[in-house]
C-alpha cells in the first residue's frame, strides 16, 4: 500500500490540519490534497489545498474528480457553536457531506472513506446505555448528534452505491489548544454551570489522538463504525474544581437563562453540551486498539487538566533587537 | 505512536503569562483542592473518593463477612445474589466485595432519574439492561445482579434470564452469592459460590433460561446451607429469620 492519493475534506479546521500534518509523514500516502472553506491552521509542506465553499458544488466536483483520490477522509463537520452558530453549522456540514462525498463517488479510483462522526450520535434519552458500544442503536437527541447521523448515512449510501468501504469514527468531544470547542470554551469561563442533581460523567478526546485515529482508520481501511474516546471520565463539577473555576450549580429550569448569559459572555452553549452536562456522555472505546491499532494516549483527566493549562494568550517574544543588529 | 505524533506536531510554545483573573480564581478555589484533590470518576461513573467517604458510614450499618471470593476470576463475571424486600442487598454486596477484593464491583439496578440514579451511578450502579451489563462484563468488570426481592431472606427469588443472557453472550462466568442480613443487626454475610456450569449445552435462548433457573435453585441450596443469622438478643432470635 504505497502511493495512495488521499483527499482530506475540512483541511482548514484544526483537526483537519492535524490529520494533514500526520498524513504528510505517512509513507503510504502518495499525493495529498485538501478542501475547505477556511485555509489550514498549520504549515503543510506536501499537501495541496483548495479553498472552496462546500455549497459551490460544481467546483468541488471538478477538484475532487480531477484528483481522483483512493482514500477520502471527511473531516468537514462543523460542531454547533464551535466556529459558527447551529443553523450555519448544519447547513455547511450537510452541504459538505452532499457535495464532497457525492463528488468522491464519481471517482473511479476511490477505495475507502473515513468520516468524522461524533459520540452524540447515540443520544442521551432516559434509560439510554451509560457507555454505548458501536452496536448500540443510534438515536440522537441533539442537533450535533443528528448531524453526525446524517453524515454517516450519506457516507454509507455513497459507499453502498459505488462499492467502497466506509469507516465512521465516533469521536468523544474533541479538545485541544486551538480546537474551537463549545465545551472547552464553557469550562474555561471563570464561573461554570453544572448540574447539581445529576453531575454526570463524560469523557473527552485530545485533538492529536483524534487525528491519530483518523489517520490509522484510513491506513487500515476501517469498514465499520468505531468509538474513539480517552480512557477515564470526569464530571462537570470535578472538571470545574480541577480547573480552579467557580462552580455555578443548576437544577434544570435555569439552564435557559444560563445559556443566554453564557452566550452574552462569549461562550454559547449548544444543546449537545447542555446534554453532556445534564445527562453525561460516555462511550465504549475498547475496540479501538483491535480495529485500528491505536488508542488515545491522553486520559480524560489529562486532557481536562491541559485544557486549563493552555494559555489564553500566547505572547510571542520578539528577538532581541540588539542581538539581531549584531548578527 | 503518541510519541511519534508529538514529534511530528510539536505543541506551540510561547511566553504564557498568567492572566490576573486566573490567579484570583486559583487563590479563591485553593481551599477546595485541599479537601478534594484531583477528583475523577472511572469510565462507568463510579467515584472511588465518594465510596471511600461513605464506606465508614456503611460500616455503621453493616458488618459484612465475605467468603468464597477466591472463586471469582480476575476478569469480568456476573454475580447473582438473593435480595430481601426493602433491602439494599446488591449495593451492600457490591461494596463489601469491592472492599474484600480491592477492585471495583458494580451492581445492577440503578434508576435513571435524579437524584437517586446519579448517586447510585457514583457508587457503581448500572442500568438493568442486558446491553449495559454486557458492556461492563466485556470491560472485565464484576457485576452484582439481584434476584427478585422476597419477603423471606432465606428464599431465593426469580432471576431475570434476559439479564443473565448478557453474561452468556459475552462468554463470562456466572456465580451465585448467598447473602444474609437482618433489619436490626449489623452482622451480614456474603458467601460466593464457584462458577455455575450449565447442565445441558444449548445452542439457542434456552441456555439463559436454564442457567437462570439453575442459579435460583443453587442459590436456594446455598441459603439453606448458610442458615439464618442470629440477632444475639435472647428471645428475639426469630428476627434473624427475616
Amino acid at each position: 500500500m504505497r502511493g495512495k492519493r488521499v483527499l482530506v475534506s475540512g483541511m482548514g479546521s484544526e483537526l483537519g490540519s492535524l490529520v494533514a500534518a500526520l498524513l504528510e509523514s505517512q509513507d503510504w500516502v502518495g499525493a495529498l490534497e485538501g478542501i475547505d472553506i477556511d485555509p489550514p491552521r498549520r504549515r503543510l509542506r506536501r499537501a495541496v489545498f483548495h479553498r472552496v465553499s462546500p455549497h459551490d458544488r460544481s467546483r468541488v466536483v471538478d477538484i475532487v474528480t480531477a484528483f481522483n483520490p483512493h482514500v477520502l477522509i471527511h473531516v468537514a463537520v462543523w460542531e454547533p457553536n464551535a466556529r459558527v452558530n447551529t443553523g450555519t453549522a448544519r447547513s455547511l456540514t450537510e452541504g459538505a457531506a452532499t457535495s464532497i462525498l457525492g463528488a468522491a463517488a464519481e471517482c473511479p479510483a476511490l477505495e475507502h472513506i473515513v468520516v468524522r462522526s461524533a459520540a452524540e450520535i447515540y443520544g442521551r434519552a432516559r434509560n439510554s446505555l451509560t457507555r454505548p458500544d458501536e452496536s448500540a442503536p443510534t438515536a440522537p437527541t441533539s442537533e450535533f448528534g443528528r448531524m453526525a447521523l446524517r453524515i454517516e448515512s450519506t457516507a454509507n449510501d455513497v459507499a453502498a452505491r459505488v462499492g467502497v468501504t466506509v469507516g465512521a469514527l465516533r469521536l468523544a468531544p474533541v479538545l485541544g489548544p486551538h480546537v474551537p470547542s463549545p465545551l472547552g470554551r464553557l469550562l474555561r469561563m471563570p464561573v461554570v454551570p453544572f448540574s447539581l442533581l445529576a453531575d454526570p460523567p463524560f469523557s473527552v478526546l485530545r485533538d492529536l489522538d483524534a487525528a491519530d485515529a483518523l489517520v490509522a482508520a484510513a491506513r487500515v481501511g476501517l469498514d465499520h463504525p468505531l468509538n474513539i474516546t480517552a480512557h477515564g471520565a470526569i464530571t462537570g463539577s470535578q472538571a470545574i474544581l480541577r480547573g480552579h473555576r467557580i462552580p455555578a450549580p443548576t437544577i434544570g429550569p435555569e439552564w435557559a437563562i444560563t445559556r443566554r448569559l453564557s452566550q452574552f459572555f462569549g461562550a454559547p452553549i449548544p444543546d449537545h453540551v447542555v446534554e453532556t452536562l445534564n445527562r453525561g456522555r460516555l462511550i465504549d472505546g475498547d475496540r479501538a486498539r483491535d480495529a485500528i491499532g491505536v488508542t488515545p494516549a491522553a486520559s480524560t483527566s489529562e486532557v481536562i487538566d491541559s485544557l486549563f493549562a493552555w494559555p489564553s494568550v500566547i505572547h510571542v517574544i520578539r528577538p532581541d533587537s540588539s542581538s539581531v543588529g549584531a548578527a | 505512536m503518541a510519541k511519534a505524533t508529538a514529534e511530528i506536531i510539536p505543541l506551540e510554545r510561547g511566553d504564557a503569562r498568567r492572566v490576573p483573573l486566573d490567579s484570583v480564581l486559583r487563590f479563591a478555589t485553593e481551599p477546595v483542592e485541599k479537601v478534594l484533590p484531583r477528583p475523577t470518576v472511572d469510565e462507568w461513573g463510579r467515584d472511588q473518593q465518594l465510596i471511600n467517604v461513605i464506606m465508614p458510614l456503611a460500616h455503621l450499618r453493616w458488618d459484612v463477612t465475605v467468603g468464597g471470593q477466591q472463586h471469582l476470576p480476575r476478569g469480568g463475571a456476573l454475580i447473582i445474589v438473593n435480595t430481601r424486600r426493602f433491602a439494599l442487598t446488591p449495593i451492600s454486596t457490591a461494596l463489601a466485595l469491592s472492599q474484600a477484593l480491592d477492585r471495583p464491583v458494580r451492581f445492577v439496578g440503578r434508576s435513571d432519574v435524579v437524584p437517586f440514579g446519579p448517586v447510585m451511578r457514583r457508587i457503581g450502579g448500572l442500568l438493568a439492561q442486558p446491553d449495559e451489563i454486557a458492556g461492563a462484563l466485556r470491560a472485565g468488570q464484576l457485576v452484582v445482579l439481584g434476584a427478585d426481592a422476597t419477603s423471606n431472606p432465606r428464599r431465593a427469588g426469580r432471576i431475570d434470564h434476559t439479564l443473565v443472557a448478557a453474561a452468556m453472550r459475552e462468554k463470562k462466568p456466572v456465580h451465585i452469592a448467598a447473602t444474609m442480613s437482618t433489619m436490626i443487626s449489623r452482622q451480614a454475610r456474603v458467601e460466593v459460590a464457584s462458577v455455575l456450569r450449565p447442565r445441558h449445552k444449548r445452542r439457542g435462548s434456552l441456555a439463559e433460561s436454564e442457567i437462570a433457573e439453575q442459579a435460583q435453585r443453587q442459590l436456594q441450596e446455598l441459603l439453606n446451607e448458610l442458615g439464618g443469622t442470629r440477632t444475639g438478643v435472647p428471645g428475639l432470635g426469630w428476627l434473624g429469620e427475616g
